[in-house]
């Protein structure tokens, strides 16, 4: 797993090529590499978006309307859970505790946590991160 | 000379989530040239609603304001900030009932410095277990752990120094100590808290425990979901090996013990024991059948230790101030402090860390100021997505290891979730259900394929077409998962079904 993690914060993902070169060099099979990776949420066949928004639907932020926040997301991205945007922008993703039970509900977006959270809020962090990258 | 000023600033999940980071960085630059004023990133005292919580220690007095909605981006100057800071009646956090009515034993450092200042550290007791434990000898510390009464903090409550002899009494001459950081339970926070606010007080621990069973090599288990508690696990354990306080001859003894830290991938069945330990060893998180036990045959089928992380951070407080800090709290099952994680719907939410025994009234009430959202509270659900939910008329109970029993739940890992009147129980039953099919490892059915038809039952009384038949096969469909479940997932997924169905009788009917 630590190999999986390493190739996949590389590349992005793990596609065909990667595979066989882990299984080659662990001296096990394709498919034994397959089943880890597929067994794993975190882990991924295909390319997702620059921003991985993962919206928590956990039982304490559903007490304070998560289920409301992801739909709004959905409706505003136009994707289903999982879905990457056409332009490989943004992946919406579920996700269930982030640890930030007492400031719900919570969605991180790549590996920062955005507490309180609102789609007005998420929007706000996503289009701030944009002018940056812009202005680099 | 200018006198020293501190300004602390918390670097912490919960913290950051609200904007900590942001302002961490304005005062950094508005302190740039001024040598007597130094910003300090320290943990979290978990008193969350206050986050980002800033304090100023000058002339031996240290007081905070809570910045949540205070703009900082206008300040020119660090004069126009200290102006700022005072003129917002900054108060001390110690002196709030929140953290005053606490018994911080395991959380006792959180928040007060930078979590990865080892001097600090040391000055505040931290090693003193561990060298305690070198002078007194491997069994004798497993017999202090054993009288200081001490449970598994993960949600078995499982008697810790009995795993250790079991460990401890196996002859093998590798072994190893894995440490169970994949909190995963919804509405729990304690372990990110300790791992993020005080490291090396987990790491002390995992050391005491291994010298004590005989283990040379440890693992932490850390979920991915925690990437902050990633980097000051990371940090904690770089810092402590040139410290000579990990690696070869810790403390001069000719105890050798390292560290690996492994990083889960999105699996909430992998904070099973042996779902992790098919993890670590880099397979799929299938759930072993037990016995053999872990103690006896675990990871890489050689004699385990695994705990959980506050158990672990235990020990050193147990082993420096005596076994009495503990064992004078509670009895049977429930001794000591458990740290209760307060959440969901509530105003003042954060750690508590307090004797086992406050009732949820307390709780809610007394530290938690009612509901965020001022409306009634409607049902708690304690210990995770496989514990119970309480209707409002049992707020009086009192939370201890026993009475969740009773109740047919568990306390679990010690979340406690608040939810207002505007929640539709049938839907919090099918979530259960749902998050079972979601998360099962697939390696026994009835979890597998039991969770999948439970969603589709409570999905017809959900839509209220369901007639008593299914309410019936609802039922005995919690009776197989129960028992025939190979792990606690699936046999502990019926607990809060069973107990919406008991306690709020109305919401699933049509």
């Amino acid at each position: 797993m630590p190999a999986l993690h390493a190739v996949q914060k590389e590349l992005g993902h793990l596609d065909n090529e990667c595979i066989k070169t882990l299984a080659k060099s662990f001296n096990i099979s394709n498919a034994e590499v397959i089943d880890v990776i597929t067994y794993y949420d975190d882990f991924r066949l295909k390319k997702e978006g620059q921003y991985i928004i993962k919206v928590c639907q956990a039982e304490a932020c559903q007490s304070l309307g998560c289920r409301t926040l992801l739909d709004t997301l959905k409706s505003h991205f136009e994707l289903d859970i999982g879905q990457t945007s056409n332009d490989y922008s943004v992946t919406l993703k579920e996700v269930f505790c982030l640890g930030n039970c007492a400031l719900s509900p919570s969605v991180m977006i790549n590996e920062d946590v955005i507490g309180r959270a609102s789609s007005e809020k998420i929007l706000a962090y996503l289009s701030e991160k944009q002018n940056i990258s812009h202005n680099d | 000379m200018t006198d020293q000023i501190k300004i602390y600033i918390p670097k912490e999940t919960s913290a950051c989530s609200v904007g900590s980071d942001l302002i961490a960085e304005k005062i950094t630059d508005l302190t740039q040239g001024y040598n007597h004023i130094s910003v300090v990133r320290n943990g979290s005292w978990g008193a969350f609603w206050l986050e980002p919580f800033v304090e100023i220690e000058k002339d031996g007095k240290r007081t905070g304001v809570s910045y949540l909605n205070k703009e900082t981006s206008h300040l020119s100057s660090i004069e126009e900030f200290f102006d700022d800071f005072y003129n917002s009646q900054p108060f001390n956090i110690q002196d709030i009932a929140f953290i005053k009515r606490q018994t911080r034993l395991v959380f006792s450092r959180i928040g007060l410095y930078d979590p990865l200042d080892l001097n600090q550290y040391r000055n505040s007791h931290g090693y003193k277990g561990l060298e305690k434990s070198f002078e007194i000898g491997q069994q004798q510390t497993i017999d202090e752990i054993k009288k200081s009464g001490l449970n598994g903090r993960g949600g078995a409550a499982f008697p810790t120094a009995i795993k250790m002899q079991t460990v401890f009494d196996q002859e093998s001459a590798i072994k190893y100590i894995a440490c169970n950081a994949d909190e995963g339970d919804g509405g729990t926070f304690s372990d990110r808290l300790i791992m993020e606010c005080d490291p090396f007080s987990l790491i002390e621990g995992m050391t005491i425990a291994a010298y004590s069973v005989g283990a040379n090599h440890g693992y932490i288990y850390l979920r991915s979901e925690y990437p902050l508690a990633k980097y000051f696990l990371t940090e904690a354990i770089k810092i402590l090996k040139t410290k000579n306080l990990l690696g070869k001859n810790i403390l001069g003894t000719n105890f050798t013990f390292d560290i690996e830290l492994r990083i889960g991938a999105g699996s909430y069945v992998c904070g099973e024991e042996t779902a992790m330990m098919e993890s670590i060893e880099g397979k799929r998180g299938l759930v072993r059948s037990k016995p053999p036990l872990p103690a006896i045959k675990g990871l890489f089928n050689q004699p385990t230790l695994i705990n959980n992380v506050i158990t672990l951070a235990s020990l050193s407080s147990i082993l420096s101030f005596g076994t009495g800090i503990f064992s004078q709290y509670g009895s049977g099952k429930s001794i000591g402090t458990m740290p209760y994680q307060l959440c969901g719907n509530i105003k003042h939410g954060g750690l508590i860390e307090i004797p086992f025994g406050i009732t949820l009234n307390e709780m809610i009430y007394d530290f938690g100021a009612g509901t965020f959202n001022d409306k009634p509270v409607h049902a708690v659900q304690i210990g995770g997505p496989l514990g119970i939910y309480l209707p409002a008329n049992l707020l009086n109970t009192p939370l201890t290891v026993e009475t969740l029993i009773d109740l047919k739940g568990s306390l679990g890992h010690g979340g406690v979730i608040v939810f207002d009147d505007s929640t539709n129980m049938a839907l919090q039953a099918k979530f259960a259900m749902d998050f079972c099919q979601k998360e099962s490892c697939g390696k026994c059915t009835p979890c597998r394929i039991g969770s999948v038809r439970g969603v589709e039952l409570i999905d017809k009384i959900y839509n209220k077409t369901a007639v008593n038949a299914d309410r019936m096969l609802l039922e005995e469909l919690c009776e197989t998962l129960e028992t025939t479940s190979l792990c606690a997932m699936g046999g502990m997924t019926p607990n809060p079904v069973r107990s919406i169905i008991k306690y709020f009788p109305n919401e699933m009917m049509n």
